[in-house]
């Protein structure tokens, strides 16, 4: 009987409910929150943090770590701004900037497989000299000279619901596919279990994991794009807190730093909670940094247990001892 | 006496952590190229060489007076980190600490607190964050990257909230004493010459060097992991407050958004230093050279009048390239076909 739910499912069931005790309490507390308004907003500013934690359960499941993918996504958005001001066409811009990202992540890969470095420290470096080009070229200022075929795609809805949230439906269904699907995924899985064995029984463990990390960089780029259609510009400072409220939403979602283990399911749902709960803040007109000691204090108290649930079990067993 | 006095001084020297009090001055003329500092100390020579060629007023006392102060700040931070990064560890939340513990010890000034009453709690501060950092680490099993990330997000957030990102402007002159002239530098020095010591001749710097080395076989052999780990966070938030009297000493305010940034100068200065990155080898004097290196090339970029924002990519070029020396230099070592991971 005990065995029927497993671990996984547990924590996806555990973060459901979560979710929806904030949102009553939301409604509760605020007036204007369970309007039609705010709940679109929501799903549209989820877009990109979503398109990022798929990238982040990838490079976590197969046993990496990439915390470059916020300068990537300011990167992404420079490259389409000024490609877009040189007049090349939409379509190149948009290519180029997939393209800059793609080959952020083929450098932390280069880095990672062939001179064996800590995927951390490697990915902590890039992450500086990203967001330090970024700057640089810049200086601070925002583009805002994008062509109104590609910022409209911000205002479309199909069947009421924004089309930035279905790009990231999108890219979860088919990163789901990759991982439940293909061959890839059972490889990225084996990597992240014990990369050693994972060797030893023939999985390409150098190419899996130039695959990971391109893929990493591809999709930060792309949530980057998002980003952009959002808010209407290219911002210097795009994604600055990305890797720490996703790798939190990522690891909530019961998705284990230490690799071979995760769900997206889990991931997207972390997202939408801790969306909730910053959406909660400013509706409350609390301080913006809330959010930020928050997120710090659950990604340090859930990433030991790997998952939202083992520590409300933990709590439980405690209450019923004493 | 005497032979224990060399002994000590040797400590000093690179390489001190192989000497046994027989080696003379003269064996350090023929053999100092051997050790893992002295290409560091190449390429300051070089860039010395380099920036007083293409850098007119770089001999200027002033520049040098500046270039100290500069790197005293790091330099300190980067003394603590040297001591986390020895064990295995990293710790991203020293500008974190640094600010927190300038900015709400700092708020004792404007209601006119004494300096004697300021600036110990501003170290207790930071003490006491590290202290936290240590506990963490050692109860949650999660590599400290982690851990670290969490707190520096926490720290910073604290930080803001309090002051609401209000500067402390007017500060009492006799806060800006700490920062005049070459007295960073000296205190700087001071520090190193300490951990030094620390790190080579006491049980804690033995005993850090082997948790580095191998975590679980120090713990078989009876090294209380726990503690040391403890001991070497705290003493990084202790340093990393210290440096934040440094820097409001320097600049005469207190920003709530100080240290963004430091723990990237902080591992810059470490790895270039020679210090690996896995841990267990390396050295405090290494680090001293490397945050000299650091303070150089950054300093001789903004006397070119190359854009401050430029100098987050020439750090983290030079922190992929002091890894991967490191990196090729264990591959050569072991001949391994895979990581060990």
């Amino acid at each position: 009987m005990k065995n029927i739910l497993t671990s996984q499912t547990k924590i996806i069931i555990a973060l459901i409910v979560i979710d929806a005790v904030i949102m009553v309490f939301l409604t509760l507390l605020s007036p204007t929150f369970l309007t039609y308004g705010n709940i679109v907003s929501l799903l549209t500013r989820m877009s990109e943090l979503g398109v990022l934690a798929v990238a982040v359960t990838l490079t976590f499941i197969s046993g990496g770590f990439d915390l470059s993918i916020g300068a990537v996504m300011a990167f992404s958005g420079m490259i389409a701004g000024y490609s877009t001001l040189l007049g090349l066409p939409l379509f190149f811009s948009i290519l180029f900037a997939l393209l800059g990202g793609a080959v952020i992540g083929l450098a932390n890969a280069l880095l990672v497989v062939e001179l064996r470095l800590q995927p951390f420290v490697v990915t902590l470096a890039t992450m500086t000299m990203v967001r330090s080009i970024v700057y640089g070229f810049m200086r601070g200022k925002t583009i805002t000279a994008f062509p109104d075929s590609l910022l409209s795609l911000g205002d479309k809805y199909v069947l009421g619901i924004p089309l930035l949230f279905i790009i990231l439906v999108l890219c979860a269904i088919l990163a789901f596919m990759l991982l439940k699907k293909t061959i890839l995924g059972r490889y990225i899985f084996a990597l992240g279990g014990n990369e050693r064995t994972a060797f030893l029984s023939g999985v390409p463990v150098r190419t899996m994991k130039y695959f990971v990390y391109v893929l990493s960089g591809l999709l930060s780029a792309l949530a980057g794009l998002l980003l952009v259609i959002r808010i209407r510009a290219a911002i210097p400072d795009a994604g600055l807190n990305a890797p720490l409220e996703v790798i939190t939403a990522v690891v909530i979602g019961g998705t284990s730093i230490k690799g071979g283990k995760g769900s997206l399911l889990g991931s997207l749902l972390g997202v939408f909670a801790m969306f909730l709960l910053i959406n909660g803040f400013s509706l409350l007109g609390l301080n913006p940094f809330w959010s930020v000691i928050i997120l710090g204090t659950v990604l340090i108290v859930v990433v030991g247990q790997e998952g939202i649930m083992v520590p409300f079990i933990a709590l439980l067993h405690r209450k019923v001892r004493s | 006496m005497r032979k224990q006095l060399r002994k000590v001084l040797c400590t000093f020297l690179p390489g001190g952590n192989e000497m046994n009090g027989k080696k003379t001055i003269s064996w350090y003329l023929f053999n100092g190229v051997k050790f893992r500092e002295f290409p560091i100390l190449l390429y300051i020579l070089i860039m010395v060489l380099f920036f007083s060629f293409t850098t007119p007023g770089f001999w200027a006392v002033r520049n040098f007076e500046n270039l100290s102060r500069q790197i005293a700040v790091v330099g300190i931070v980067s003394t603590g980190m040297t001591l986390v990064v020895l064990t295995g560890g990293i710790d991203l939340s020293v500008g974190s600490i640094l600010a927190f513990s300038i900015s709400i010890g700092g708020r004792g000034i404007p209601l006119g607190r004494p300096m004697w009453i300021i600036y110990p709690v501003i170290l207790l501060l930071g003490t006491l964050l590290g202290f936290i950092n240590g506990v963490l680490i050692t109860r949650i099993a999660v590599p400290a990257l982690i851990i670290t990330l969490g707190t520096m997000n926490i720290f910073r957030g604290i930080t803001m909230v309090i002051t609401r990102g209000i500067y402390i402007t007017p500060i009492p002159p006799e806060y800006t004493l700490i920062g005049r002239g070459y007295l960073p530098f000296f205190f700087l020095l001071i520090v190193i010459l300490l951990f030094m010591f620390v790190t080579l001749r006491t049980r804690l710097g033995r005993n850090i060097y082997a948790i580095g080395g191998g975590e679980q076989a120090s713990l078989y052999s009876g090294v209380p992991v726990v503690k040391y780990k403890v001991v070497v966070y705290t003493l990084s938030g202790f340093l990393s407050a210290f440096s934040g009297l440094i820097l409001v000493g320097r600049s005469g305010f207190i920003q709530p958004q100080a240290g963004v940034g430091y723990e990237m100068n902080a591992i810059a200065a470490v790895v270039i230093g020679g210090t690996s990155i896995f841990g267990g080898s390396g050295s405090v004097l290494g680090t001293f050279f490397g945050a000299t290196l650091m303070g150089l090339i950054l300093t001789g970029l903004t006397m070119q009048a190359v854009d401050p924002y430029w100098q987050g990519l020439v750090t983290g070029i030079l922190v992929v390239l002091a890894i991967s020396l490191d990196s090729l230099r264990q591959i050569r070592g072991r001949g391994q076909l895979i990581s060990k991971r």
